[in-house]
């Protein structure tokens, strides 16, 4: 299977983790991934500022990928993945938006379809390659280990534009992980937020929010959390002392992008994993 | 003093809510019937006091100016629990989007943030610039040394059409 990959702009510029781990375990299953050339925003932090704005930056980049005959575009990022996804639901259901936007468009040389479906790496790894063929292909069975997966919150919301899981009760995260051997926990925190939309007006709010889910997790003996988002894992990795100090948290936590975890089990080495760039990882971790 | 107290001083204003209205897609702030169930759930409701069923009931009372002008709008982390969970289809997060929208209309106070990211957008199409990071051991990383293909930037034909949308 042949698909356009759309980085976002986090993960691009600073979340190279996820980028190299991404990059790497895909071909495992003969997912050859193309770069789109020209891709812009998602629209992510532009909506608060003009929603119009927003939605065009959205619709752009599955037109790139329409351009270049890709027929799926993978979304590795949470808030792009919605971005994207509420872009194509708007014109596929409003024709006058639909207008207005390819009139837009045709001014780069761009036009829009239908036809791209979007991916993220959640659904691309359960639904279309499926658990059976991850496990067949696990190197390293990932023994005695627990992790706490974190969803997010926007691959799972809103289910009325089609989202990656359940809103309230997902669970392909953690059969990914269980997969490679590991156990998952359930939590009641599950579906709480990172905070990472309020990182930026209300700087304490957001740490306070990572830090409670941290310290949560942290009191239910796992190894470590394990994300699928740029944003969450800014939260929980890369201001992890500063979210736990919020909170009075302590001890540190190892937290992995799926992807990692994944390329892990593969047997792939840990530098093209991106493993030395976790702010937070342990020792029983890396000794797999 | 909550948001309610504040608007006692307030006048409502058909004609802004209309206005607002108009920005919405199938998103209906009068049908709410102040079931409480996006404020139960929302992330911003203990730190930030945030109360989405609020701001929905002050909106389509029609206090838009004193929304657009207040801090509570920025206080929504954009979970989309009220979106998803509402039973009327009021969704709070699309009114506070608009209403955010608005703000900027009005030049109101904004977070500072969000305009930096528009200004970057117009530079390299990204909301950020490529940064070194650094690895646990405090060595530096960037693309080229974690071997990472170079970025495809957009070309001046998107700024244009950016600018376009931007200016109205
Ligand atoms: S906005 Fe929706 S969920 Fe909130 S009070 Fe109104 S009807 Fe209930
Ligand atoms: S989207 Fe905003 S208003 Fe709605 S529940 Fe989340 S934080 Fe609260």
């Amino acid at each position: 299977m042949k698909i356009a990959v759309y980085w976002g702009c986090k993960i691009p510029t600073s979340q190279y983790a996820y980028e190299m781990s991404v990059r790497q375990v895909f071909p495992y299953f003969d997912v050859e991934l193309f770069d789109l050339s020209g891709a812009s925003c998602c629209g992510g932090p532009v909506r608060n500022v003009n929603s119009t704005a927003a939605l065009y930056l959205g619709l752009r980049n599955l037109a790139l990928a329409h351009k270049d005959n890709f027929a799926g575009l993978l979304v590795p990022c949470n808030e792009c993945h919605f971005m994207i996804s509420e872009a194509k639901y708007r014109v596929d259901n409003d024709e006058e938006m639909q207008r207005k936007m390819q009139a837009l468009l045709s001014e780069e040389n761009l036009e829009y379809s239908g036809d791209v479906k979007i991916w993220h790496v959640i659904d691309l790894l359960h639904d279309k390659i499926g658990v059976d063929a991850i496990k067949s292909k696990v190197k390293k069975v990932l023994k005695n280990l627990k992790f706490a997966a974190h969803p997010g919150c926007q691959i799972i919301r809103p289910s009325e534009i089609g989202r990656v899981d359940d809103s309230e009760r997902p669970s392909k995260l953690e059969n990914l992980i269980e997969a490679l051997g590991a156990e998952t926990i359930g939590y009641s925190e599950k579906l709480d937020c990172c905070g990472a939309a309020l990182l930026y007006s209300h700087v304490d709010t957001a740490l306070s929010l990572a830090g409670a889910k941290l310290k949560a997790i942290q009191s239910q003996g796992v190894d470590g959390l394990v994300d699928t988002c740029p944003y969450c894992h800014i939260m929980y990795d890369v201001k992890q002392n500063e979210a736990l100090a919020m909170v009075g948290g302590k001890s540190t936590i190892s937290v992995l992008y799926y992807t990692q975890l994944l390329g892990i089990a593969l047997g792939i080495e840990h530098e093209k994993l991106g493993l030395h760039l976790n702010q937070n990882i342990d020792r029983k971790i890396m000794s797999k | 003093m909550s948001l309610i107290d504040l608007m006692t001083m307030a006048k409502p204003n058909r004609e802004l809510r209309e206005k607002l209205y108009s920005r919405l897609w199938r998103v209906h702030p009068d049908e709410c019937f102040q079931c409480m169930r996006c404020t139960s759930g929302c992330t911003s409701l203990k730190l930030l006091e945030l109360k989405p069923h609020e701001i929905i009931l002050l909106a389509s009372s029609g206090f838009i100016e004193e929304l657009a002008s207040s801090d509570i709008i920025w206080a929504c982390a954009s979970c989309l629990k009220c979106r998803e969970r509402c039973p009327q289809k009021a969704s709070p997060y699309d009114v506070i989007i608009a209403l955010r929208n608005l703000a900027v209309e009005r030049e109101a106070k904004i977070p500072e943030h969000y305009m930096k990211a528009v200004a970057q957008i117009l530079d390299n199409g990204l909301t950020e610039n490529v940064q070194t990071v650094t690895s646990r051991k405090m060595e530096p990383f960037d693309r080229e040394k974690l071997r990472l293909p170079s970025i495809q930037y957009p070309d001046d034909r998107f700024k244009a059409v950016f600018m376009e949308i931007l200016g109205g």
